[in-house]
């Protein structure tokens, strides 16, 4: 399944690019993930719980993040596991500064499903990844804005 | 009274529709446990570990076992029944089928562990405490694909994925001048898609060791537990078969999805014993789609070559049969023996060449589905005439009355031989199109369909003339194609002291009704009231042995096993009568329930004489007593019904969606015992033909992952996408069994698809649409329109 999206934010490559890099950060504002706790340079282990369509599971798995290329880009490489299927992804994220305050954040990458959840959560998949994203950039905004108010 | 020939009502709906059917899953056995199998996520993975310790802490929690406990203990793998060879004399690939795999998942769906608890809930929870990891590897679920150099292997000591290949008919060379000097080829180029079997009950099976007399029994969902039996003790358990019983209880259907033995059945069996304790494992739906044999799966180019007056001069054909990741008991005759064979049609083609060549894939294993191969042979053959009367501006119907063969009886006339390996047993194939044409009102159409033209709406009409050969099948013949097992069947008469009759017979319902099909042919033949007839099946305890139900075999080799024990019943009975009326046996008659001396009152009852049998008083000198025969019939031939359908579709121009305005079967599956009975086997086969047609379809992903195995995105049909059936019969004898009987089980699902299809593709001929995949769904059709 391809995964693509993107989004403008109203800051700088920089502000965006510590928050992407700060777990607790991500922790609060990825939908579903309750926690993500640092397992080193880089390494996260991320627990989630996501409901797609008909399908509900709790996950748990690791999260790293590769080719830094600050600030500008990098990978996230995700390999969740679950009882309904495993999930996993290489995801490329690019930032890009469209002004001095407007940065375009943009995702592309993969995804490979397994198990029920590809068997019956498929169809629907992109739909929800969709709606996950959006969550995402909306919490990233507030984030962002909090950031910029204080 | 008689009753061949009468629509008597089922005898087995009662229990059925009262809630009275004992189904495997509803059998409760004291100190049963139930098991939970471990399956794989993926398609193709290495198991790198397993932790149950979890799993095994957990309350209730019996037994767990792995692919390393069944590999320790020296259990074999599941086998397959049928042998296809290399064109170049090798043997197929045969790779194991672990009942437990301990090294490399091979299929979604795959056994890895099994769990064994207190209750089902208990078993499935501590399931999902068993810790796997795997280290996932490529796969592939497209046979196309499979053969490509590079493509990831399902085998090791399978290279290119290839299990065999294979041809049938006349010499290459032969076909290609034949094909070279034709007037017009028409090719088509398709995929008989995958299609999932959907039987209403789960498969299912209870383990039961029994240690006080060292016994195993089997309960399972089988339609042919003789042979599942045989398949365990000679082949997987080594268990010596006078102490294994398997029992088929009422079977919810099963449209050959539970013909084959599977690895579940011989793990609670197994289990059983290792635990002293009876096993129940029972599939969840999510499990049935996953691990039921699926049916057809082939990729196909097919020609077809004509004269300049439409005669059929060749035909060849090449497939790619996709087999799955293991071979299931008939996978590999399916699309061989059970397709090749039936591309003669009902078409005078003088040369045919068929190459099949039967490739592994990542995939739940294939094998027979309603129809089994002859499907896809009427599919092949009617889309391509069909096209072919477009291409040159033909009549469809015309084109096929042109070439069809001429009627032949059998008996006056001999059968026809094929060029394909076949000889056909009796067939007058004119008159069932013939028939159709007038039903369908045929001039009355094609002008309301230029007329609905005109007002921008869409109707099409298409054919489909289909021959089928069943009745499976003459043990010697199958042997020398490379069946590992006989298809005889068994048919044993007990009639009991007071004269009632009890029936055991091989060939297992599951669906099919013969407790009342069977029971009307022996009351019948007894002159006895129905309800004095019992009919056993199902049950390796009290029936000698059998082959089992598919196949469309059951009357026709199954009826006249029974035929030949109510002949040694009746033999017997007149040396009885004969001796207590003071008569010759010559002079005897016996009708309407007795033996009567010919021209006078005198005669004596079939109750009595079988009381006689039973209190030999006053009896003949040196006769045995009793009144008990067996028999086994082992068929001459296949036999071969066949029909015409036609189905008039209307295609929405906005949408795509294709709406089945009518459809008309015209069947000839020789004599009929029930018709009711056959007509609801014909409203069934068609309605399956039509779900493939419209709406059915296995989808793997690019990592082979089945990603339609729900309700929620397979479809199935539904009452409302069907019309009322039209359906009417001709009657051409089997000249070579004593019932004359054909077989009607998988007729509408062979004869239906292609008649949509070509239907549609009429319909769509306006846009210049000349093939499309199926299912014809409306994105796929109004995608074309564009």
């Amino acid at each position: 399944m391809k995964l693509k999206g993107q989004h403008n934010f109203k800051t700088t490559p920089d502000v965006l690019w510590d928050k992407l890099m700060d777990a607790d950060t991500l922790a609060r504002i990825t939908p579903g993930v309750s926690r993500l706790d640092s397992k080193g340079e880089d390494i996260y282990e991320a627990i989630a719980d996501v409901k797609l369509g008909p399908v509900k599971g709790s996950f748990k798995g690791e999260l790293s993040v590769l080719e830094k290329l600050e600030p500008e880009s990098f990978i996230l490489n995700i390999k969740q596991n679950s009882k309904i299927g495993n999930v996993s992804a290489e995801v490329h994220i690019f930032l890009k500064p469209i002004t001095e305050e407007e940065t375009e954040m943009s995702f592309d990458g993969k995804a490979k499903l397994s198990g029920l959840l590809a068997r019956t959560g498929q169809r629907v998949l992109s739909g929800v990844a969709n709606t996950l994203s959006k969550q995402f950039f909306s919490a990233m905004e507030e984030e962002v804005s909090n950031a910029s108010l204080s | 009274m008689t009753y061949i020939g009468k629509s008597v009502k089922r005898v087995e709906d009662k229990r059925f529709l009262t809630g009275k059917g004992r189904y495997t899953d509803d059998i409760v056995l004291p100190g049963m446990t139930y098991a939970c199998i471990i399956r794989s996520p993926y398609a193709h993975a290495k198991i790198t570990g397993i932790d149950t310790s979890a799993a095994e802490g957990m309350e209730g929690v019996v037994a767990i076992f792995t692919g390393k406990d069944i590999a320790a203990a020296g259990v074999n793998g599941v086998p397959c029944g049928w042998q296809v060879n290399f064109k170049n004399g090798d043997t197929m690939k045969e790779p194991p089928h672990p009942l437990l795999v301990a090294d490399v998942v091979k299929h979604v769906g795959d056994n890895v562990a099994m769990v064994i608890a207190e209750s089902r809930e208990i078993a499935k929870d501590a399931a999902e405490m068993v810790e796997i990891d795997y280290e996932e590897l490529d796969a592939v679920a497209n046979a196309a694909k499979a053969v490509k150099d590079g493509a990831p292997q399902v085998h090791p000591d399978a290279p290119g994925n290839l299990c065999f290949d294979w041809e049938l008919g006349n010499p290459k060379e032969e076909v290609d001048a034949a094909m070279d000097a034709a007037h017009h080829i028409t090719k088509l180029d398709f995929t008989n898609q995958r299609l999932i079997p959907n039987a209403i009950e789960p498969r299912s099976a209870i383990g039961h060791y029994e240690s006080a007399g060292d016994k195993y029994t089997l309960y399972t969902t089988s339609q042919n537990p003789h042979l599942t039996r045989l398949l365990i003790s000679a082949f997987v358990l080594g268990i010596p078969e006078h102490r294994v019983r398997v029992v088929a209880p009422d079977v919810g259907g099963g449209f050959g999805s539970k013909i084959f033995h599977y690895t579940e059945e011989a793990l609670v069996v197994w289990a059983s014993k290792q635990i002293n304790r009876p096993i129940k494992w029972t599939a969840e739906r999510s499990e049935s789609f996953m691990t039921d044999a699926h049916g057809r799966d082939h990729v196909t180019t097919a020609e077809m070559g004509f004269d300049a007056e439409g005669n059929i001069v060749g035909l060849r054909v090449n497939t790619l049969a996709n087999l799955g990741a293991y071979l299931s008991t008939f996978a590999p005759c399916v699309p061989t023996w059970l397709h090749g064979t039936l591309l003669q049609g009902l078409y005078t083609t003088p040369k045919i060449n068929v190459d099949v060549t039967g490739v592994f894939t990542h995939t739940t294993p294939v094998d027979a589905y309603r129809g089994a191969g002859r499907p896809e042979a009427t599919y092949l053959l009617e889309r391509l005439l069909d096209t072919a009367a477009l291409e040159m501006n033909m009549d469809p119907a015309e084109l096929r009355l042109k070439n069809f063969i001429p009627p032949f009886d059998g008996v006056e006339q001999e059968g026809y031989a094929t060029q394909v390996a076949l000889q056909y047993d009796s067939g007058n194939y004119h008159r069932v199109l013939e028939r159709a044409l007038e039903m369908v009102g045929y001039d009355d159409f094609r002008k309301e369909q230029a007329e609905a033209r005109a007002n921008g709406k869409y109707l099409g009409i298409g054919f489909s003339t289909y021959i089928e050969a069943c009745g499976i099948a003459p043990s010697a013949v199958v042997g020398a194609l490379g069946a590992r097992a006989g298809l005889y069947e068994v048919g044993q008469v007990r009639v009991q002291p007071t004269g009632k009759v009890s029936v055991y017979t091989g060939a297992h319902s599951h669906g099919q009704g013969h407790e009342t099909t069977f029971a009307q042919v022996v009351a019948d033949k007894f002159g006895i009231a129905l309800d004095d007839v019992e009919i056993v099946h199902g049950d390796s305890e009290s029936v000698a042995f059998g082959m089992g139900t598919y196949g469309s075999r059951s009357l026709a080799v199954g009826g006249s096993a029974i035929i030949k024990s109510i002949e040694k019943v009746l033999e017997k009975g007149a040396k009885i009568a004969a001796h207590k009326l003071e008569a010759a046996e010559g002079d005897l008659e016996f009708a309407e329930g007795k033996w009567t001396v010919k021209g006078t009152d005198k005669s004596i009852g079939f109750g009595d004489v079988a009381l006689t049998a039973y209190v030999p008083h006053d009896y003949p000198e040196g006769l045995e007593p009793g009144m008990d025969f067996s028999s086994f019939y082992d068929p001459a031939n296949f036999t071969y019904p066949f029909g015409a359908h036609i189905a008039i579709v209307e295609v929405d121009k906005d949408t795509g969606s294709v709406k089945l305005k009518r459809f008309i079967a015209v069947d000839d599956v020789g004599n009929v015992i029930n018709p009711m009975i056959v007509d609801g086997q014909i409203h069934g086969g068609v309605a399956q033909g039509i779900g493939q047609a419209l709406f059915e379809g296995a989808i793997y992903d690019e990592n082979a992952q089945l990603i339609n195995g729900s309700y929620m995105d397979y479809t199935m049909p539904r009452a409302d996408d069907l019309p009322a059936f039209e359906i009417d019969r001709t009657v051409t004898p089997c000249p070579h069994n004593p019932l004359g009987v054909k077989g009607a089980g998988e007729a509408g699902a062979i004869g239906s698809t292609p008649a949509v299809v070509n239907a549609v593709m009429d319909a769509l001929s306006p846009f210049g649409v000349k093939n499309l995949e199926m299912p014809l769904t409306p994105e796929r059709v109004w995608r074309a329109m564009q």
